[in-house]
């Protein structure tokens, strides 16, 4: 079981290299830097909003919105265009990220309801207004030629979509290790009474975390409306099992209270290389969801068995069952 | 607070949680009865084929394809398993295999097929839920994805016809002037009925929706019994899937989608706690009337899909609400 728990621990760095090995070994030329920025830009996509998933699940709570929002704050972007001009646009758009997770947060915070059933009940929501808005139709942008811009490739590697995801998850590595609002997510997550009693407003963090989820939702969708020069009310659909996946992968418990930006990285870069070397190889999308709801499964068991079975002896034992999202409890 | 008061205060407490819990059982009922009146008679008031019994008939045809899956999720709320979403997966299965195979092994042997098959899936939710002990929505999520991907990939990814004009017209038919879908629906629906309130299986479930240590500690076969809510559930939308793929005599892979959250809108909507413990099988259609009816003078009044979508989720926000909100004020 130490084994398990180390493999546990350490398994992005794990996973992360035998997917690229794997790759490497299946795609001729998967390794050269084009490729590579091209899977990095698609996983910056997974990897905004999983960003914002991370600090959520450290914190105890879920949002399973993410792609709903992703796909309606990309609209309105795009949608806005006309009237207002491009980037007063993109802005309102992303704050349509913030207003729906602050909508997440003062429903599960307010309700005191648990946020898996929320956010599934505010993605139907999120989802139909999409629909509504654009009478299920996509919706295409004014300026063709930003797409282009924005999906310039710097340093042979880097779009601007793929760098601003690297800056802000090393920020948020930042964020979570150095800092005391940071420290204090962790211990909403792992307690959320004994946080209280610290003195830590809990209501508050929480839903902080669901207003910041939303927003980097928001962004991620903007960005790729913009990229596209699209906004379309079924984008994201697929998205919401490999964001948690990738956060999973990353080591971040859906627990609540382990989790870690660099974790994160490593998955999204994970699922990313995977997915890229998949549509290179032509697998077709029932495939590829095959295996990313495989991965997702695989690595929930193996933390299920290194939290139950590999625990040292006293510690954080009643937890995992106090967890209102792991039992479905509304604490 | 002294101790004495602390001593009341845990009495009253006690008293509470069962006024508390028949409070919420008076106002989801009358409250519930009343709603399905006043979408009727606002129907009849906004669209002449409202009581028309072809649009009725209609209602209750679509009804029971939904209600099929109904049952088995009130299993899943009550006993503590919050939700499963892979029923969009496993009525793809019922739907496609049951039509996909007719030519192979038969109309019949493929229904059954199909819904051991979709059974089997359940059973995989069950296990991950119930003895690994993993979050039900991210399990079902994950292993929805599987099987939806797996089946997509059985058939290549197209939609499925069927062949079999007999079996068709027998799942179209009537017997005694009603549907024969609505008789399968009525038939599970009192069996799923029996089970949770009659039979030793029902009280094991309430009881480890309930109190799952409590349940535990009194010998109740607690994971089991969380497992078998699963497997209820997938049997159950298996069939509901197989009946609509003979009835539609067509089934794409994404046939299921959006029956999830058409089967949690109506048990939540019915009053069944979505923490578990608390819930019944009429309850959970008298939900599912309600939604029917109001989504039906919505489709009348010419309201489009999405707005219904938007009055979905806000059925569920506002039912959960309401469940938490009553809930605290029965038990603490």
């Amino acid at each position: 079981m130490r084994f398990l728990s180390l493999v546990s621990q350490y398994r992005v760095i794990v996973i992360l290299g035998l997917t690229l090995v794997i790759s490497a070994l299946v795609v001729p030329g998967y390794l050269s830097a084009s490729t590579l920025g091209l899977g990095l830009d698609r996983a910056a996509t997974i990897g905004l909003i999983a960003i914002g998933l991370t600090v959520l699940l450290i914190s105890g709570q879920i949002d399973l919105s993410g792609g709903a929002v992703f796909a309606l704050a990309g609209i309105v972007s795009v949608i806005l265009q006309r009237e207002i001009g491009i980037l007063p646009a993109a802005i309102v758009g992303i704050l349509v990220g913030t207003l729906a997770g602050a909508v997440n947060g003062m429903l599960v915070v307010g309700l005191k309801v648990n946020s898996l059933v929320l956010t599934l009940a505010t993605m139907l929501i999120f989802r139909s207004l999409a629909h509504w808005i654009t009478n299920s139709q996509p919706v295409t942008g004014t300026d063709i030629m930003l797409s282009l811009a924005l999906a310039k490739i710097y340093l042979d590697v880097f779009t601007l979509r793929s760098a601003l995801f690297i800056a802000l998850i090393v920020l948020l590595h930042f964020w979570l290790t150095r800092t005391i609002p940071g420290r204090n997510v962790f211990a909403v997550g792992s307690n959320p009474a004994a946080a209280k009693e610290s003195g830590i407003a809990s209501d508050r963090i929480v839903f902080l975390g669901f207003v910041f989820a939303g927003t980097l939702a928001g962004l991620a969708g903007v960005l790729q409306s913009l990229v596209t020069n699209t906004g379309s009310p079924v984008f994201g659909s697929e998205l919401t099992v490999a964001v948690i996946a990738a956060v999973v992968v990353g080591g971040t418990r859906l627990e609540g209270g382990r989790g870690s930006a660099l974790g994160t990285l490593g998955g999204v870069l994970t699922i990313g290389s995977l997915t890229i070397a998949m549509e290179f190889q032509s697998v077709p999308a029932y495939v590829q969801q095959v295996v990313s709801g495989l991965i997702l499964i695989l690595l929930v068991v193996l933390d299920r068995a290194v939290t139950t079975k590999g625990r040292a002896p006293g510690t954080r034992p009643a937890l995992v069952r106090d967890n209102p999202i792991t039992q479905g409890g509304t604490t | 607070m002294t101790e004495a008061a602390m001593e009341i205060g845990g009495v009253n407490r006690n008293d509470r949680f069962t006024r508390g819990s028949r409070l919420v059982g008076v106002l989801s009922k009358a409250g519930l009865a009343f709603a399905i009146l006043a979408v009727m008679l606002y129907g009849s008031f906004v669209s002449p084929a409202f009581f028309t019994s072809g649009n009725l008939l209609n209602v209750l045809t679509s009804m029971s394809i939904v209600g099929i899956v109904v049952v088995g999720m009130t299993f899943v709320l009550v006993v503590g398993g919050l939700a499963d979403l892979s029923v969009p997966a496993t009525i793809a299965c019922g739907a496609i295999l049951s039509l996909g195979l007719q030519p192979v092994i038969g109309p019949l042997p493929a229904f059954v097929l199909a819904v051991g098959l979709a059974g089997l899936i359940g059973l995989l939710n069950g296990v991950l839920v119930g003895y690994v002990g993993i979050n039900p929505i991210i399990a079902t999520l994950g292993i929805g994805t599987i099987g939806l991907g797996i089946v997509q990939a059985a058939v290549g990814g197209v939609i499925v016809y069927g062949s079999n004009p007999a079996s068709a017209e027998f799942a179209k038919g009537r017997l005694f002037g009603i549907p024969v879908v609505v008789l399968i629906f009525l038939v599970i629906a009192l069996v799923g009925h029996f089970v949770l309130s009659r039979s030793f299986w029902g009280r094991w479930t309430l009881a480890t929706g309930g109190n799952y240590s409590a349940a535990e500690a009194s010998a109740v076969p607690v994971q089991a019994v969380k497992a078998g809510a699963f497997v209820i559930t997938a049997l159950a939308s298996g069939i509901s899937g197989g009946l609509l793929g003979l009835t539609l005599q067509s089934a794409r892979p994404l046939i299921g989608g959006g029956y999830e959250f058409s089967a949690i809108t109506a048990v939540v909507v019915g009053g069944v706690s979505i923490v578990g413990g608390f819930g019944s099988v009429p309850r959970a259609i008298a939900g599912l009337i309600f939604v029917q009816l109001l989504t039906n003078v919505m489709v009348l009044d010419g309201v489009r899909t999405p707005i219904q979508g938007f009055v979905l989720g806000i059925l569920i926000v506002g039912a959960v609400g309401m469940d938490a909100a009553l809930r605290k004020r029965g038990v603490s």
